[in-house]
């Protein structure tokens, strides 16, 4: 029995490397230094000023919080709302945007990190 | 540190004087003489929102009752005020900006525009969807809408008789001013300082809205129509003439053409000197490593002919921004004693935290103090240059791009916003609504795309540290001295127009929802107070009516200040402690579009 639950838990692991491999949208040290693709979707949130509306630490403003939203929307809602925009809502279009265009993935593992409660505060630094 | 809360915001404008035969708009000039009417958004076109009514007065304000009410049917933030002109008032809103004419004989709506608006322009707002109201001349109303078409509507049936477009929301040229009329003209600004828009105002004839002229606020002399010959601003002590290319000599590159200086304050007339005044917004962006230079002229005060449009004289408060303090608030028009001596005053609150009394027959600088003693950006101003002496350690510029610069006072907000002050001419004094925040910024590089934000600081306000605990004060300003003469504590910043009145009171609304009299000899003596159904920004106005005198406010909560309370503050999941200033106003208000008149019983 003890060597099977060994072999369970090796191939557990070994599953769980392989998938975070594969999908690891960002990586993250101390809560708040990042990978510079990450990083590149915080500067594209900051230069974008999405805050305007999401609020500063993405918790909702006149914007619904992202620290929410971004726990339903997949990666097609999120291009599709970002880059065609929400106009009933109040949410512009991105598309001519080339630096959101450019980085919009990005900017869905920086807001994915911020909702997955990884990315502990709204300001990331790049790992050194 | 008592942070009690903490808000990141990026992205984020009498006396008939004058004895001139020059005439101010006859039809108005003559609605305004009569006390009964509220005929322009300050009462007057010097901007001293004073009234000689006397019929409410310190003695029996206290007894008021609501008279009516009247929801306007919007939410989000409202800001200005009806006008009432004979048995008419006329009702604006916020973004679609629907306009209500009301008989106040039957209280019916006698008719009721609603433009049809493009719901993209929503989001090219910068700071709520508001509007500040209506003009009034000659049978016709004057609306200023959000997608930058100004509307001339007929008084009696709202039947569009004109429409001119005056921005390209697409751009983030929209409009939240309230259009003004001075002579044959109605004179309208820009907003969009935040998009990289290039600020101007333009005169627009009333009688088929053809453009009578436009002037820039940035770029070559003959755009902003200054003639650098005549054209004056203070230097060395003295007014002198501007100069060639005053403008463009303080920018590097084209980078005024996406400069800001917008225009979406409260303006004032003089009739006896022909000149408009008010003031241009912050340049773009917020980062200030991106253009380097005075950056003019962005954060002046303009005084134009209101014929010709040229600039006679200008004065700029803040060269060189670093912290967002657009120079659009109301420039008020009073005869006083400045130091001693009688002079033709214009009284500036500016948003850096300083109050400016000049000299508005030559722009000349006579008096430049703080009217909060929290200021600590700059030490003074030179009386010499008219320049703030600014402080290294809350320079956003020398501390660089990605660095936080703490502990600014004030914030971005300014020690006075957009909310109009009001002279009371019993005294002399001013009756300032103030705002006692602080902030953090930090300046981080940013590119220009046309109809995007263009931004580029991250901001943290917060109540001013070491001081009563609240974000406002309502204060008693004399600006012959410069001196704050009383002051009034206030939970909230106190982002609501005053009213002063021949009846010895001043009135002025808070963001918890109180509509407030206090005794204009001393503030501090409330003599009224009354919860309407939500947060006031708007600004107290009062008329008289089948000879009884009635104070009016709206109330709906928004604008800068309130915006935070639209959505989710309470969901701060960062642990920044978000529970008191402006996200405590939950516990007091909620949204909700309404005018509240109260009378004696």
């Amino acid at each position: 029995m003890k060597s099977l639950r060994i072999v369970c838990v090796l191939a557990l692991l070994t599953w769980a490397a392989g998938a975070a491999a594969e999908d690891k949208l960002y990586t993250v040290v101390d809560g708040y230094k990042v990978d510079d693709k990450t990083l590149e979707g915080f500067r594209t949130w900051r230069a974008l000023a999405c805050d305007r509306c999401h609020g500063a630490n993405q918790q909702g403003l006149v914007g619904p919080s992202l620290l929410e939203s971004m726990k339903r929307l997949t990666r097609e809602d999120f291009r599709l709302a970002v880059l065609e925009g929400r106009l009933e809502k109040g949410m512009p279009a991105f598309s001519s945007s080339d630096r959101m265009v450019k980085h919009i993935d990005d900017l869905y593992a920086y807001l994915k990190g911020r909702s997955d409660g990884a990315i502990t505060r709204a300001k990331v630094e790049p790992i050194r | 540190m008592k942070f009690p809360w903490r808000y990141l915001f990026a992205g984020v404008a009498c006396a008939l004087g004058g004895s001139g035969t020059a005439l101010a708009n006859a039809d108005l000039e003559r609605h305004i003489a009569n006390a009964s009417n509220w005929a322009m958004q300050a009462g007057d076109m010097y901007n001293q929102r004073y009234s000689k009514l006397n019929q409410i007065n310190a003695g029996n304000v206290g007894k008021m009752q609501v008279a009516w009410t009247f929801s306007t049917g919007v939410l989000r933030g409202h800001e200005g005020s009806p006008l009432v002109i004979g048995d008419m008032m006329y009702i604006h809103s916020p973004f679609p900006n629907k306009v209500f004419a009301m008989d106040l004989n039957q209280q019916k709506i006698v008719w009721k525009y609603e433009p049809r608006q493009d719901p993209a322009v929503i989001p090219q707002m910068c700071c709520d969807t508001v509007n500040r109201g209506v003009a009034y001349a000659e049978g016709k109303i004057f609306l200023q809408q959000a997608d930058s078409n100004l509307v001339a509507l007929d008084a009696k049936t709202g039947k569009v008789l004109w429409s001119v477009t005056n921005g390209d929301p697409s751009l983030g040229a929209v409009n939240t001013n309230a259009p003004h009329v001075f002579k044959d003209k109605v004179i309208t600004g820009i907003s969009g300082g935040e998009w990289g828009v290039r600020g101007f105002v333009a005169a627009y004839n009333i009688n088929d809205g053809s453009l009578a002229w436009k002037a820039y606020s940035t770029g070559p002399d003959d755009e902003m129509l200054i003639d650098p010959n005549k054209t004056t601003a203070w230097k060395d002590g003295r007014v002198q003439p501007v100069g060639r290319n005053s403008s463009l000599d303080t920018w590097q590159g084209d980078q005024w053409k996406i400069g800001g200086g917008t225009t979406w304050g409260w303006y004032s007339y003089d009739k006896a000197l022909n000149l408009m005044y008010y003031g241009t917004g912050n340049p773009s962006t917020w980062n200030p490593a991106q253009r380097p230079g005075d950056n003019k002229w962005s954060m002046t005060i303009f005084a134009r002919d209101v014929d010709t449009g040229m600039a006679k004289w200008v004065y700029q408060m803040t060269p060189f921004d670093e912290w967002d303090f657009d120079g659009v608030n109301e420039m008020i028009l009073a005869d006083i004693d400045v130091k001693g001596k009688k002079t033709k005053a214009l009284v500036h609150f500016d948003r850096n935290g300083f109050a400016y009394t000049m000299d508005r027959t030559n722009g000349a600088l006579l008096v430049a103090e703080k009217y909060d003693p929290k200021v600590n950006w700059a030490t003074h101003v030179d009386m010499r240059s008219g320049r703030p002496q600014v402080v290294s350690r809350y320079s956003t510029a020398q501390n660089g791009p990605d660095v936080n610069t703490k502990g600014i006072c004030p914030a971005a907000l300014g020690t006075k916003d957009q909310q109009p002050a009001a002279f009371n001419p019993s005294n002399s004094l001013f009756y300032v609504p103030t705002n006692h925040v602080c902030m953090d910024y930090e300046p981080f590089e940013v590119e220009y795309v046309a109809g995007q934000p263009y931004v580029g600081a991250t901001l943290s306000m917060y109540p001013a540290p070491g001081s009563h605990g609240g974000m406002g004060n309502f204060i008693a300003w004399d600006a012959g001295t410069g001196k704050i003469v009383q002051s009034k504590a206030e939970k909230f910043s106190v982002w609501s127009g005053v009213l002063t009145t021949a009846g010895g009171i001043a009135c002025y609304g808070t963001l918890e929802g109180f509509l407030k009299c206090v005794d204009a000899g001393d503030i501090n003596k409330e003599l009224f107070k009354f919860k309407t159904p939500s947060g006031i920004i708007g600004n107290v106005f009062t008329y008289m009516h089948r000879g009884k005198q009635y104070i009016g406010v709206y109330s709906g909560i928004g604008g800068w200040a309130g915006i935070g309370l639209a959505a989710g503050l309470e969901k701060d999941s960062d642990g920044l402690g978000a529970v008191g200033g402006y996200k405590e106003l939950s516990q007091y208000t909620d949204l909700g579009g309404s005018l509240t008149v109260f009378a004696l019983p």
